[in-house]
């Protein structure tokens, strides 16, 4: 049953959607809003240590298709995900599945910086707290620390633990974000266009920590830039109007894509 | 009844002058064969207010002057045995005249009260002759004078954007000002009576006892009979106002984040405007379930624990009062939550929070400082609220803090004190107005605080 809906997946989708070490598999994947068909069918694998971005036009789906992987979708009423989508073997929409160890897994980092109106230590510690990640004192102020090293914040931020974390700049905010979702050490980081609202000076230091991160995490980034998906990710996903319609290392999506529509985005008469 | 027919005759003609403005303005357009500036109907409303807007204002102010005017002719005709009289009260003298102007007769009027009222009469209809005939000057001068500014230059939209704009700002000027009257008379009658009484022992005794005696309390051989001292009254006040708040923070709270974070759209819209409801309730109404339904209720099922409850308690008060405050916690405090970005909640949720983690930890945190804001309003409301602790709590002036005893608060003996017939020298009357001066400086320093709250809210995330 499934080989046959694989197969009516790849007539659509061109390129390799399969992985050697899949973390993430996604299988016929539909999202409805209301009787609105967002997502259409879509099969894809996230390798383990891999980054992946998805690229797109607006409205193309490739956020929604981003937050099924942590039932984000979940906060929305009229949203309905169809298909199966697996970590490590096993379904995450299957309804024995808490989504909350599962967010715990799998880490997210928003549009828009969104720090807590708490002090950036305070940021860092709230997952490891409602985690129960941390045995004591000093070992939370050791995640607090580990995890703003890894974000490239903490020689920023050494003397200023204290002060609130709405208080730094959109850049800082958005690695502050990043430190706070590497606290909970999830397996896959999903980034949904995490440098859209920021300058390029900050941008940059975004990617190329998400660059150091991909050696440790499975990472799925969603943007707009094509030079930033050509610049960070090793697999790039090109989405068009709710269907997944070329996957490919990103070097080949670049330089040679072989469905008509990607070359068409790729090369500016869509976008 | 005559002044209101000159009312009608301005609208009438200031809506002429509307026409009179549009089709001025066509004639400009068609013999400049240009458009104009502004759309045709400005041109009308240009002319229609500044037609209306000065002749109303000549209107008013003859009628307000005209009786102040005459009130001051009018002592002439009073003869000289009744203004040396001992007890000649011109107020009161004056009432008398004008009863009798509008025929309201009591056994037969002295003669020279009949006499003035004839004269105040005639002057009356001079006077109306004099306003209609300045009305209609101002109103035709100013409707054909606007009518000339008509011409293929004059941009009328933005002469009623200007109009506009002043008479929004004189509306709220009127709001501002009323509230510094009052203010202001409410002072001048506090500072008769701390004439009379210390104002530290009003301030700082601590029994309110307050009989009348007479403009002065000295010599009158009754000192020391009297007490003015308004402790008890604010314990009390503080005492019913803490029991509300107990019964309407809670509530409140609680069932705005229901309503903000956990209710369906559906259920939201259902609830929400019922909870408003309490708010539409008058006090009046829940100051007889106070003391009718709650009270009675309190004192059987504490006679079953062996506790004395007091038919009129500040339980009871207390309970209804919170009961009427829930809606202006509830309602702000949804507001308030419903304002904290979504992105946070997200923030939350992708973070593996529960629902009830992410309300506890992220979005009432982040919603602190308005909640806080709500119950101080809630709080200076609670403070003001009459009739719930006239009809429930009580008079007498007991300084305790047990809430199963009667107290009393200090709108409930503002009320007593003023309702009925009153001698306005007395002390005990003007101590109404000091407490009621205290209790504005009370709520409009609480008022104050939660905005400056409010507002510091704003500021964190802009």
């Amino acid at each position: 049953m499934l080989i046959n809906n694989d197969l009516k997946t790849l007539d659509l989708t061109v390129g390799d959607v399969f992985s050697q070490n899949p973390r993430l598999k996604a299988r016929n994947v539909s999202v409805f809003y209301g009787d609105n068909k967002a997502i259409d069918n879509v099969t894809i694998d996230i390798g383990n240590k891999e980054v992946i971005s998805f690229i797109g036009p607006s409205g193309c789906g490739k956020s929604t298709f981003l937050r099924c992987f942590n039932r984000m979708n979940d906060t929305i009423d009229s949203c309905a995900v169809k298909g199966e989508i697996t970590i490590d073997d096993e379904n995450i929409y299957d309804k024995k599945i808490d989504v909350v160890p599962l967010r715990a897994r799998i880490g997210m980092v928003f549009q828009k910086p969104n720090p807590f109106p708490k002090s950036i230590y305070d940021n860092v510690a709230y997952g490891p707290r409602i985690h129960g990640l941390s045995e004591n004192k000093e070992h939370l102020d050791g995640i607090v620390e580990e995890s703003l090293k890894r974000a490239g914040l903490w020689e920023e931020v050494i003397d200023r633990l204290d002060s609130p974390g709405t208080g730094l700049s959109g850049g800082q905010q958005q690695r502050l974000c990043i430190a706070r979702a590497i606290a909970v050490s999830p397996e896959v980081i999903l980034m949904d266009e995490p440098c859209s609202a920021l300058d390029p000076i900050a941008t940059a230091k975004i990617e190329e920590l998400i660059h150091e991160l991909g050696n440790d995490y499975s990472i799925v980034i969603v943007t707009h830039s094509m030079q930033q998906a050509a610049r960070v990710s090793k697999k790039t996903a090109y989405f068009h109007l709710g269907k997944l319609i070329e996957v490919g290392r990103t070097k080949d999506i670049f330089t040679r894509p072989q469905h008509h529509q990607t070359e068409a985005y790729i090369s500016g008469k869509i976008g | 009844m005559f002044s209101f027919y000159i009312l009608v005759g301005i609208l009438l003609i200031s809506f002429v002058f509307f026409f009179l403005g549009k089709n001025q303005a066509k004639k400009v357009a068609y013999t400049n064969k240009k458009k104009l500036h502004s759309l045709i109907h400005y041109y009308g409303l240009y002319s229609l207010l500044s037609s209306l807007i000065p002749t109303l204002g000549i209107f008013f102010a003859i009628t307000i002057c005209d009786d102040l005017l005459f009130a001051e002719l009018i002592k002439k005709y009073i003869p000289d045995e009744v203004v040396n009289s001992k007890d000649y009260n011109f107020t009161i003298v004056l009432a008398q005249i004008n009863n009798s102007v509008e025929g309201l007769i009591f056994g037969t009027p002295p003669e020279w009260v009949a006499n003035a009222a004839a004269i105040w009469k005639s002057w009356v209809l001079k006077s109306n002759t004099i306003t209609m005939a300045v009305c209609t000057i101002t109103i035709f001068i100013f409707g054909f004078f606007s009518l000339k500014k008509i011409q293929y230059e004059f941009r009328s939209r933005n002469a009623v954007e200007k109009i506009v704009t002043s008479i929004l700002a004189v509306s709220s000027m009127i709001a501002i000002l009323t509230t510094i009257a009052i203010i202001f008379s409410v002072v001048f009658e506090s500072i008769r009576f701390f004439a009379l009484i210390p104002y530290d022992e009003f301030l700082f005794g601590t029994i309110w006892n307050p009989q009348f005696e007479g403009a002065d309390r000295a010599g009158s051989g009754q000192e020391g009979l009297s007490q003015y001292g308004a402790i008890p009254l604010f314990a009390g006040t503080f005492l019913i106002s803490i029991i509300a708040l107990c019964v309407s923070v809670p509530v409140g709270l609680f069932s705005a984040i229901y309503l903000s974070e956990y209710a369906t759209s559906k259920e939201r819209a259902f609830f929400k405007p019922l909870l408003e409801i309490l708010a539409g309730i008058p006090t009046v109404v829940y100051g007889f379930f106070a003391a009718l339904t709650v009270a009675p209720f309190l004192r059987s099922s504490g006679s079953i624990f062996g506790l004395n409850v007091a038919s009129e308690s500040a339980l009871a008060a207390g309970l209804v009062m919170g009961i009427m405050i829930i809606p202006f916690i509830s309602s702000l405090s949804d507001d308030v939550i419903n304002a904290v970005p979504q992105s946070l909640r997200d923030a939350g949720y992708g973070l593996g929070s529960t629902k009830n983690e992410t309300v506890m930890k992220i979005v009432l945190p982040a919603a602190l400082p308005g909640v806080v804001a709500s119950i101080i309003l809630a709080v200076s409301r609670a403070v003001g609220e009459t009739m719930i602790v006239v009809m429930a709590a009580g008079l007498a002036a007991n300084l305790t803090a047990n809430p199963l005893e009667a107290v009393t608060t200090v709108t409930s003996q503002i009320v007593t004190i003023l309702v009925g017939d009153q001698e306005f020298e007395s002390a005990k009357t003007l101590s109404a107005f000091a407490l009621a001066l205290t209790l504005i400086i009370i709520t409009l320093a609480m008022n104050f605080y939660a905005l400056h709250i409010v507002k510091k809210y704003r500021e964190q995330y802009e």
